[in-house]
């Protein structure tokens, strides 16, 4: 028995192997068979695991756009090509594709990953490969500066955090006590932290804060915690718990104004609060605004390939495509190298699906906002981008 | 097949050094022979989880303490090289140990109040001791970083040769899980292991017979999480950034996993678990979201057919009884004949 497991094992340590150089050589033959130049991205995405439904946004973004552009004829002659990879949401496994994806020298440009650990993770490797890592969505603020490679589109928190303070709080609500809750994660501390420093500039009360976990569902006590000090206005720091937290809010028969700055204009905090959620103030960079046809042309037919509501993730990953097309449209007649997407990265600037994208040096971008509320059940738009100005 | 087998048998157990010395040579050119990065990423991490696992296999194999959150001790032994090194300076070789110390400390604090608990009662508490752990990691941010995590851990240095590169840290890992298959064939053949061994077999007979099985049970749990902190130490330079993510309950129930599948209470079990399940993440990777099923279906299947896993000790409790009634019918029929 031994034996034909030891002969086994090995049998498939030289399968992998096998496969794994195999695959890689079959699919440049197919690409110069077609007498096409092809530029190839890799994609990584969570794709199972409790993040899968934004790893698949992603994948639906992404190809969306490639479709879109090659069929408009491509970038400089080039047609754009995107091979997927599901990473889990593991740290382990996105490194590892991060390797794969640096060794295929077909794969010009790393598009991913979901999470901030997983692209923090990758950091070194892709440094060390000399490809560009674009994450659509890493929000820990330490990221982009790790390497000249690696790249984020979700918008600093030292831009969005501060925003709220001065102008939402102070400007548009003109409230002087706040009291804060928010989750302990590492897009959460960041935001808070400059939250605090907004706020200490236009001298905002903060009476009061409390955080908590990742999957906590009771803020009962805490909200309690929070009511004693008695603020003008609550402010919440998350995605995922906003609605939990905001029905909690009203089963306390707190009579607050409550604000949330994260989840964006977020369908679920309709769905799941209803009545509970009017008059709820928050800031977004990006709004599907249903007068404008080209926002609600991408929403439906995003829809009709996913089978569900897009939130502000596969926006920014489709917005990522667009950016590399422009890069790569920068090199002109040079090579398409990792070098030159890089360099041209750097000083790309597009008016994306999500508002205007240009890198700071360190790699990410500072956004702009909107301020929406919740009237009649539906999220409108109160001030536009030029209210900080 | 079986002639060509038992030729290499013959010549291993006639000329043992030469035929190490043959291996030795064959895991040394392993890079030479793979250069592309990625399948080398895939070879660190099967000998990371080699020695995970292996570390592991000591509490769950050779003592039949059964200890759920060993990611606990992985997360010590990362968390201690991180901040040592990013805060003293302290140089990889030596946090190496220092890190399994701590581990191997934090093993006995576990052990010290659970002696008297046994079988699931003791999993219970290293559970909620796995998540206590990595609870302590997310929140205690003026050392840890919480959920920041901390990045730019440094690199460890040989030599004055930078080992950054995947191809170059499997050589760390390898003589790793070298030392420790050396240093535990060793163990387990002392009078140290003939004891976790009886209490493995029956407590209560072994205590009969004079073994102090409070005293081994704890030295049982030290030495397998002084493993789990060398590997996390070894780990945390290798990605360059941690942090408590890393450490979830199923991290420890993926090497516990390994050790299930490959096998408990011999050497090469827990390494034969970690070639097959790293390999299967891979190999299954096209067909994605059922992987996970084909996962579930493999551990279902060896709890079913070979309940002491692949290279398991079947001459001991731990194969269910199925491997010794088998053999006890043939005896029978054969006094029959």
């Amino acid at each position: 028995m031994k034996k034909v497991l030891s002969v086994l094992l090995a049998v498939m340590m030289v399968a992998t192997i096998l496969t794994g150089c195999s695959g890689g050589a079959k699919e440049s033959n197919e690409t110069s068979a077609k007498g096409e130049k092809v530029v190839k991205f890799g994609l990584l995405a969570p794709l199972t695991g409790t993040n899968a439904e934004y790893g698949k946004g992603f994948q639906i973004a992404t190809q969306m756009a490639i479709d879109e552009i090659n069929a408009a004829g491509g970038v400089n002659g080039y047609k754009l090509a995107i091979e997927v990879a599901d990473s889990k949401g593991d740290q382990k496994e996105s490194s590892d594709l991060a390797r794969k994806f640096g060794d295929d020298k077909e794969i010009k440009a790393i598009i991913g990953d979901f999470a901030s650990g997983a692209c923090m993770a990758n950091a070194p490797i892709v440094d060390a490969a000399g490809i560009v890592q674009l994450s659509p969505t890493a929000s820990n603020p330490d990221y982009a500066g790790m390497s000249p490679y690696t790249f984020s589109i979700m918008g600093r928190q030292d831009a969005e955090a501060p925003f709220f303070a001065k102008y939402i709080i102070d400007k548009y609500l003109g409230a002087k006590s706040v009291a804060l809750i928010y989750i302990n994660s590492d897009w959460g501390v960041a935001s808070h932290d400059n939250f605090v420093k907004g706020a200490e500039e236009v001298g905002l009360n903060i009476v009061a804060e409390a955080n908590y976990v990742q999957d906590e569902k009771d803020f009962s006590s805490v909200l309690l915690k929070l009511k004693a000090a008695d603020p003008e206005v609550l402010v919440i720091f998350d995605q995922g718990a906003v609605p939990q937290i905001v029905n909690q809010v009203a089963q306390l028969d707190w009579d607050v104004q409550i604000t949330t700055l994260g989840p964006g204009t977020s369908q679920q905090i309709l769905d799941l609060c209803g009545k509970n959620a009017e008059g709820l103030i928050t800031s977004t960079p990006f709004f599907f605004d249903p007068e404008s046809e080209a926002q609600t042309a991408w929403k439906k037919t995003f829809k009709e390939k996913a089978g569900f509501e897009p939130t502000v993730h596969p926006v920014v990953a489709y917005d990522c495509v667009y950016l590399l097309a422009k890069a790569i449209e920068m090199i002109g007649d040079g090579e398409v190298s990792r070098d030159a997407i890089r360099d041209n990265l750097q000083k790309a600037e597009i008016e994306g699906l999500a508002g205007p994208i240009k890198f700071s040096e360190a790699g990410d971008i500072s956004r702009q906002y909107l301020i929406c509320a919740v009237e009649n059940g539906q999220f409108v738009i109160k001030e536009g981008y030029d209210y900080s100005k | 097949m079986n002639e060509l087998f038992s030729k290499i048998k013959i010549f291993y157990e006639k000329h043992k050094l030469i035929s190490f010395g043959i291996g030795l040579a064959l895991l040394l050119a392993i890079p030479a022979l793979f250069p592309k990065s990625y399948i080398m990423g895939i070879i660190d991490r099967i000998l990371l989880y080699a020695l995970l696992a292996g570390g592991l296999n000591v509490i769950n194999g050779y003592s039949s303490q059964f200890c759920i959150g060993y990611a606990a001790f992985y997360c010590i032994g990362a968390y201690t090289e991180a901040i040592m090194s990013l805060r003293l300076n302290f140089n990889f070789w030596i946090l190496l140990p220092i890190s399994g110390i701590f581990a191997a400390t934090a093993g006995l604090l576990v052990c010290l109040p659970t002696l008297k608990l046994k079988g699931k009662y003791l999993s219970i508490v290293t559970l909620g001791f796995s998540e206590i752990i990595r609870l302590i990691a997310l929140n205690w941010s003026g050392l840890t970083g919480g959920p920041m995590g901390l990045k730019g851990i440094p690199v460890p240095n040989f030599f004055g040769i930078k080992i950054k590169s995947s191809i170059s840290y499997y050589y760390i890992f390898l003589g790793l899980v070298i030392i420790f298959l050396f240093a535990t064939s060793r163990v387990i053949k002392s009078k140290i292991g003939r004891a976790w061994l009886s209490i493995r077999e029956d407590e209560l007979a072994a205590r009969s017979l004079g073994v102090e099985t409070s005293k081994y049970k704890a030295l049982n749990f030290m030495y397998g999480a002084f493993w789990a902190g060398v590997a996390g130490a070894a780990y945390a330079p290798y990605t360059r950034y941690i942090d408590s993510t890393f450490f979830t309950l199923d991290e420890g129930f993926n090497i516990l996993s390994m050790v299930i599948i490959g096998g408990m209470g011999t050497l090469i079990g827990p390494v034969a678990g970690s070639i097959v399940v790293n390999l299967l993440t891979e190999l299954l990777r096209p067909i994605s979201e059922y992987r996970m099923v084909a996962y579930a279906i493999l551990i279902i299947v060896m709890m079913w057919l070979r309940p002491q896993g692949l290279f398991g000790a079947s001459n001991s409790i731990l194969s269910g009884g199925k491997i010794k009634k088998k053999e006890e019918r043939r005896k029978k029929k054969e006094v029959v004949v």
